[in-house]
């Protein structure tokens, strides 16, 4: 009991040396507004606690916000609690509340933002300027700059450039879901037909290979770092569920060997075209577009040639058990004595 | 360049007089915690002197910093020669591995805390400037044949690119002398600045460095903890943390070996090449009292880094810990 008091009385010391250090900087930290709204929240959060224990008066410029929040806040709290607990990468490790209010507003904000997010920031920022610098370890420094972070904190990123380029997969990957979760769902509606499997193919991987337009002179860079050992796992992972998330919503329920013979032709034609829109430089990229078009003709020509091939072997099958048939009755053998 | 220096220390010369104090002077806001001993948490204010450990005596907190000032002073003409002998020129590659890990790019604020010979600081602005030289060779590369557009839209337009500035501090004068010795014979002029200071009240204003380097230099400060706290005080947000400082070896039979080698050879090549056993001695009693790779990695998370790391060398007997204020 004694030490949870005394903890509550060092946050309280702690959050009334922030609150001093945010009032010093409001004006010197634009980009930090976001986070200094959840500094403001995390600070009422740890006043309403401590106005609970009855251990310290809350700063007077806060005072009448602090009345205010008071109610709800007592819910949230518990809630906001649940929430960093639960989260396996809020924050550090420590779960105790007493140590993380000695820290400065910036660090505050922490709370509210785990670090995976803010890397996740930091990597869409750094895109806009891998034109420049490519895609490498700069690319990330400049795009922690643009954040308001010093450029050191590209070290933060193990993997470096492999891992922009695979923030980059992610993204562009989880918004092709979304377009494509769009389409279905004007279908369901009936606002639009029902497309062709062959079309429907061929508008998605059309539409994803062209978020690659405006990185389209560093791809092949890109590319290369996919493909070493470190990154080879993830990035076959995000392929995988590309080509999964483009057949589901193609309509594909199968259970069967197809499941496989359908992604691995669509995992086929996405790599071979990819590699042609890298060296295309027709308008529009339209030979790309042409051989997709020839490539799932190809797939979707292979599909039925296989079927007809099979009715085929089997007519052919019964037609030979029929001759067999014919002349065991014509030599009497099929007689029943 | 000395004129136009950012950041100036506003405090060099008041700690030219108290350079050997170890009580902090209040800063507004300052939480009580902070004058806390690095073992023991309790609020009541203490009046009475604390202990701590110098190598493997008890010492008063105040005398620590005295005779962690003494050591330093008497070693510090044979450092360099010291370090070589000791780790058998290992040392340079653990250096190494610190830049490498550190991964600067140009135009970067470094500071160099208990930098005192600059071997850090030395590497640091040699990284920087391999680097810019690889990245203007790619751009000529590109550039080959630049179209009359892209010549009109660069003219004018060359930006200075920002230089990268290493600010080494040392609580000892000695240290820092040798260390301005050895960049006037290496020829380094511009990029290094020297600054006597104590790690646990730096005098620096906030948000000043982008990377904060303390090599081999956290063991010797009294309260470690308020050493980290000043450490994200003066680092930008965004700014990283790294420290180099020999640390716990987790494998028994190196650990017999390297105990061996620390009591018995290490104070005798002390004797021999320095002339000076008890620092020697001093040095591996307090690798010794340090605390191991875990509970720095804690140290570091309660002062407030983020994504703290440790990485292992040679086994342990050295690792680097890094840590992000973000």
């Amino acid at each position: 009991m004694a030490t949870a008091l005394l903890r509550s009385l060092r946050a309280a010391v702690g959050v009334r040396r922030t609150l001093s250090c945010v009032v010093a900087q409001t004006c010197s930290s634009p980009q930090y507004s976001g986070l200094r709204r959840g500094f403001h929240r995390a600070a009422l959060l740890r006043l309403a606690d401590d106005s609970k224990s009855n251990q310290t008066v809350p700063p007077p410029y806060h005072h009448e916000r602090f009345q205010a929040q008071e109610p709800q806040k007592g819910s949230s709290f518990s809630s906001a609690e649940e929430a960093s607990a639960s989260d396996p990468d809020a924050q550090h490790e420590d779960p105790q509340p007493n140590t993380s209010y000695q820290d400065q507003s910036g660090e505050q904000a922490e709370d509210y933002e785990t670090e995976d997010q803010l890397q996740a920031r930091i990597l869409t920022a750094a895109l806009e300027f891998v034109p420049q610098h490519g895609w490498t370890v700069e690319a990330i420094a400049a795009g922690a700059e643009t954040l308001g972070l010093s450029a050191a904190s590209a070290g933060m990123f193990d993997n470096g450039a492999g891992d922009l380029v695979l923030h980059f997969v992610a993204e562009c990957n989880s918004q092709l879901a979304k377009i494509l979760a769009e389409q279905h769902n004007h279908i369901q509606l009936g606002h639009v037909e029902k497309k062709t499997t062959s079309e429907f193919l061929r508008d998605a991987v059309e539409t994803r290979l062209r978020m690659l337009i405006p990185y389209i002179d560093t791809w092949p860079q890109a590319m290369s770092l996919l493909l070493l050992p470190p990154n080879i796992a993830n990035s076959l992972k995000h392929l995988s569920t590309l080509v999964d998330d483009i057949w589901y919503y193609a309509g594909d329920r199968s259970t069967d060997l197809n499941w496989y013979t359908r992604r691995a032709a669509l995992t086929g034609i996405y790599n071979t075209t990819e590699l042609v829109m890298v060296q295309d430089s027709s308008p529009d990229f339209e030979e790309t577009w042409a051989f997709l078009d020839n490539r799932i003709r190809d797939v979707v020509n292979m599909a039925n040639t296989a079927k007809q091939v099979q009715s085929t072997g089997e007519a052919v099958v019964q037609g030979l058990m029929g001759a067999a048939v014919t002349i065991k009755n014509l030599t009497g053998m099929n007689q029943r004595r | 360049m000395a004129a136009s220096l950012r950041g100036i220390p506003k405090k060099v010369l008041r700690f030219t007089n108290r350079r050997i104090t170890s009580r902090t002077a209040p800063t507004a806001g300052v939480p009580l915690n902070r004058r806390e001993p690095p073992t023991a948490r309790n609020f009541s204010a203490e009046s009475e002197p604390k202990d701590t450990h110098f190598g493997f005596q008890t010492v008063p907190e105040h005398e620590k910093a005295e005779r962690v000032y003494k050591v330093f002073e008497s070693v510090a003409q044979k450092y360099d020669v010291m370090n070589d002998a000791m780790s058998l020129g290992i040392h340079r590659l653990w250096k190494d591995t610190l830049l490498h890990v550190m991964n600067p790019q140009p135009g970067l604020q470094l500071l160099d805390t208990a930098g005192g010979t600059g071997d850090i600081s030395f590497r640091f602005l040699e990284y920087a400037q391999s680097v810019r030289q690889r990245q203007l060779r790619q751009r000529a590369r590109a550039n080959q044949t630049p179209s009359w557009v892209e010549v009109a839209a660069d003219y004018g337009k060359e930006a200075e690119p920002m230089e990268s500035r290493a600010m080494v501090c040392d609580i000892n004068k000695e240290m820092l002398k040798v260390g301005k010795e050895r960049a006037e014979r290496a020829g380094i002029t511009s990029g290094v600045h020297w600054v006597v200071g104590d790690a646990e009240e730096l005098p620096f204003d906030d948000n000043q460095f982008d990377v904060y380097t303390i090599a081999f230099g956290i063991r010797n400060v009294t309260h470690i903890q308020q050493a980290l706290q000043e450490a994200v005080r003066v680092l930008k947000p965004g700014g990283r943390f790294l420290c180099l400082e020999f640390s716990k070896v987790s494998n028994p039979l190196l650990s017999k070996l390297y105990d061996a080698y620390s009591f018995q050879v290490i104070p005798v090549l002390g004797e021999v090449i320095a002339g000076d056993w008890m620092s020697y001695q001093y040095l591996v009693e307090s690798i010794r009292r340090f605390p191991d790779q875990e509970t720095f990695k804690e140290m570091m998370e309660d002062a407030g880094f983020f994504r703290v790391q440790y990485m292992n060398l040679t086994g342990g007997v050295v690792a680097i810990h890094s840590g992000f204020k973000l």
